[in-house]
């Protein structure tokens, strides 16, 4: 059976280098009569990952990061999954399946689950609503919490053991986008290697991204929109066709820290992505479908793989795309996705990372429930909006 | 070459597996159907069917069972989104390579669109015979299945109140034409004259149709317990029965209770499938069971799968092998998030397909199933899957 395997992905491999090279030509020569563009080119693996054991399902999966291995980690939200779904977990049990898969799951390139904990344990509090996890330089799991109450971020090893727990839980029910003793309902978590410092997306309840030592989880600095100060004073709804507000809307939905020392922020509601120096200084924005209400446009983004971080990708978990973005201007070069329960579509994507390769992986919160892969195929022609990106049949 | 890596992958997604050597085995084409027109999704599928053509049949809920806050985007006024989403057209056909071939349906003059549609069946002509299933009804009511309720979603819990139910339940079938001309409208919405009524139904859950006899047989259903003939080209009653072939009995049971004898009445005739050998095969599916009649309801026996499942039952849908005897049924089972196998000579299960999850080849409550002439397996998923699947015999 394995060595079947192996015989077919390498015949597969084999077949995808041609299939490529064919494909590549067809698009030359396409580029000369469409509107295409150059830029990063993805195709979903429809099979990735493999099923989950134990009849595990997942919750709603609401955060993903990488580690310094390659392996993806995930935290979902088992307490959401329902008495239908999770039949088997009902007492007495409902039917042959299924059971809440553990919050927290990592899993291997080749798809297979390799850690799986998370929950309630002794010496911290676990969010009552579990949002953004992020692999640290030094192999710590971040996790952060959008619940009512939650105004803290924990810190595990990669086996679940508590390491430690910044800010003061339970005072999530009171904005406080000043303080330095608690959180306010923290969406994302992205700690820099080189200063050792952890950016929070501040959150769901505060208006600003703050910045920890990582080690002691002290707040360092703290900033809202445009770098000005935080302020929680009333706001008026979401208009397009409005000025744009001088503060962040909730959520700030993500705070992360390129290469280059700039920090893109995830301005949900407000369609916007701000830059800034890592000291929180302003640089410029964009917005993208700024016509969009609801829950926003600009959930979540990471970096292209090379050392210039030429590409930004920006996940939209409300029209169901990622935007594929030059990161340098900011400017919208193409998407891919589109709404649905297939391969390479979304219901909320929610949350993106690149792999140490290049691939994209995704995750899908409310009824999505997934995580995707999208593997790289590199820089080549693609048309302006690609749709779902299918291997070719 | 490109073709070759496509047969590839597919060899390589296997899902399916059957433990019983004499079980079919299949693997799922995680390409199938084609996407939609950009901003197009599907609701809760309700109903799956395959025409004389080999084209395959789906009807689900549409807007009906979408939350307008996070997937209806496009739908709203005003809009809340650029580019996704909004319901797709509550009936779509696509051909055996998942192209769309027909899409169309909701309300119009002259017959009453379903509040939320049940199965379907495609008589020879390829005219499409839809059941009428829904409303009133409690969201995550007992008695949901492939034309019920939501199946509780969180998410819902945070959007804007749906507005309250209408009056009147479903209580009719309608009939059209392949490109969606309204033909004819059997039964009137709000009916509720029981399960001995000639004429009137209660929340029909399924529909199939008998060709040799022109007749059409009604699961009724949701509301009533019984199985209804009707003259297929008037409509007229011909004849009915419950459990048993026994006339059926409207009082109050008891919930279902595994340890307990088996009830005398069907809990939910929620489906009918009618074999080449002219058995019909009834959906029992809170009892867990499938009771098979002759054609003129005369009980000839009954299988129970998976006895201890509660909630919505095992027992949901089901569809032939295309092989002439055909030797098999697949069974929808929602509850348990998977296609059973059955041998249908000894009505014992052989295999499964599926389980529970959200990628290609898991399930979150099939409901629906039918088979092609090639012996291609479809799947509908009702409350939170909302997905038309086809799976592939693996040779």
């Amino acid at each position: 059976m394995t060595r079947s395997r192996t015989l077919l992905i390498g015949c597969t491999f084999a077949a995808v280098v041609v299939a490529l090279g064919l494909s590549a030509h067809a698009l030359d020569q396409a580029a000369k009569t469409a509107d295409m563009v150059n830029a990063p080119r993805f195709e979903v693996e429809p099979m990735w990952p493999r099923p989950l054991p134990n009849n595990w399902l997942l919750g709603q999966a609401i955060g993903i990061g990488v580690d310094s291995k390659d392996n993806l980690w995930i935290v979902h939200r088992p307490d959401i999954l329902t008495p239908n779904e999770v039949g088997q977990d009902q007492k007495p049990p409902l039917a042959e399946c299924c059971r809440a898969a553990p919050p927290v799951l990592a899993f291997d390139q080749a798809g297979n689950v390799i850690h799986s904990w998370g929950g309630p344990g002794q010496g911290y509090t676990w969010p009552g609503s579990n949002h953004g996890i992020f692999v640290d330089h030094k192999g710590f799991v971040w996790i952060g919490g959008n619940g009512n109450t939650d105004s803290h971020v924990l810190k595990f090893t990669q086996d679940g053991k508590f390491v430690a727990q910044y800010g003061t839980p339970g005072q999530g029910a009171t904005r406080a986008s000043n303080a330095t003793d608690r959180f306010g309902r923290v969406a994302k978590i992205f700690v820099d290697p080189r200063a050792n410092e952890a950016y929070l997306a501040d959150g769901y309840l505060n208006r600003r991204v703050a910045v920890l030592d990582g080690d002691t989880g002290a707040v360092k600095r703290y900033w809202g929109a445009y770098g000005n100060k935080p302020d929680d004073g009333d706001q008026t709804p979401y208009d397009p066709d409005g000025p744009l507000i001088k503060q962040f809307r909730t959520p700030v939905h993500c705070a992360d820290l390129s290469n280059d020392n700039l920090v893109y922020v995830c301005d949900r509601v407000n369609n916007r992505i701000q830059v800034f120096t890592a000291d929180g200084k302003f640089v410029k924005e964009t917005q993208i479908a700024k016509r969009t209400g609801g829950d926003g446009s600009i959930w979540d983004v990471a970096f292209s793989k090379d050392p210039k971080q030429t590409y930004l990708y920006v996940a939209d978990g409300k029209n169901e795309r990622i935007y594929v973005l030059l990161r340098d201007t900011l400017e919208v070069l193409t998407a891919f996705g589109g709404g649905g329960r297939q391969p390479g579509q979304f219901f909320a994507v929610h949350s993106i990372v690149t792999d140490l390769r290049g691939n994209i992986f995704t995750t899908e919160t409310y009824e999505g429930r997934r995580i995707q892969k999208f593997t790289f195929r590199g820089v080549g022609q693609v048309p302006r909006d690609q749709g779902v990106v299918w291997p070719k049949k | 070459m490109q073709r070759f890596t496509g047969v590839l992958l597919a060899a390589l997604v296997g899902l399916a597996l059957a433990p019983s050597q004499s079980a079919p085995a299949y693997q799922v084409d995680p390409l199938w159907p084609k996407p939609l027109q950009t901003g197009w999704i599907l609701g809760s599928v309700t109903g799956v069917a395959v025409d004389a053509q080999d084209r395959i049949w789906i009807v689900h809920r549409g807007a009906d069972s979408l939350t307008a806050r996070t997937e209806n985007g496009l739908g709203t006024n005003p809009p809340t989104a650029e580019y996704c989403c909004k319901a797709a057209p509550s009936v779509l056909a696509f051909d055996i390579d998942g192209n769309l071939v027909a899409s169309w349906g909701g309300p119009g003059q002259g017959y009453d669109w379903p509040k939320t549609p049940g199965g379907l069946t495609i008589d020879p002509k390829g005219n499409v015979f839809i059941a009428a299933a829904g409303w009133p009804e409690p969201p995550g009511a007992g008695r949901g299945g492939r034309g019920g309720g939501r199946g509780g979603d969180p998410a819902a819990a945070a959007a804007p109140a749906p507005p309250p139910p209408p009056p009147t339940h479903d209580a009719h079938i309608l009939k059209f034409s392949p490109k969606g001309e309204f033909l004819q409208q059997f039964g009137k919405p709000g009916a509720s004259e029981g399960s001995a009524s000639k004429t009137a139904f209660n929340r029909p859950s399924d529909v199939a149709f008998d060709a040799a006899a022109n007749e059409l047989y009604v699961a009724d259903g949701y509301g009533n317990r019984r199985i209804v003939v009707l003259d297929a080209a008037t409509g007229a009653y011909k004849r009915h029965w419950g459990a048993y072939g026994a006339p059926p009995d409207d009082a109050t049971m008891p919930a279902y209770d595994p340890a307990a004898p088996a009830a005398k009445q069907f809990r939910t005739a929620g489906c009918v499938a009618i074999a080449r050998d002219n058995i019909v095969y009834v959906c029992d599916r809170q009892n867990n069971r499938i009771q098979s009649f002759r054609k003129d309801g005369t009980f000839v026996k009954e299988a129970v799968l998976a006895k201890d499942t509660r909630g919505n039952g095992a027992v949901w849908d089901i569809a032939f092998s295309h092989d002439p005897q055909q030797r098999f049924m697949f069974v929808a089972d929602g509850q348990s998030h998977r296609i059973r196998i059955v041998q249908r000579d000894t009505m014992t299960e052989v295999g499964t397909i599926g389980g529970g999850g959200r990628w290609p080849g898991a399930f979150n409550a099939p409901g629906s199933v039918a088979v092609d002439s090639r012996g291609n397996l479809y799947t509908g998923e009702t409350f939170e899957g909302k997905r038309v699947q086809k799976f592939t015999p693996r040779r």
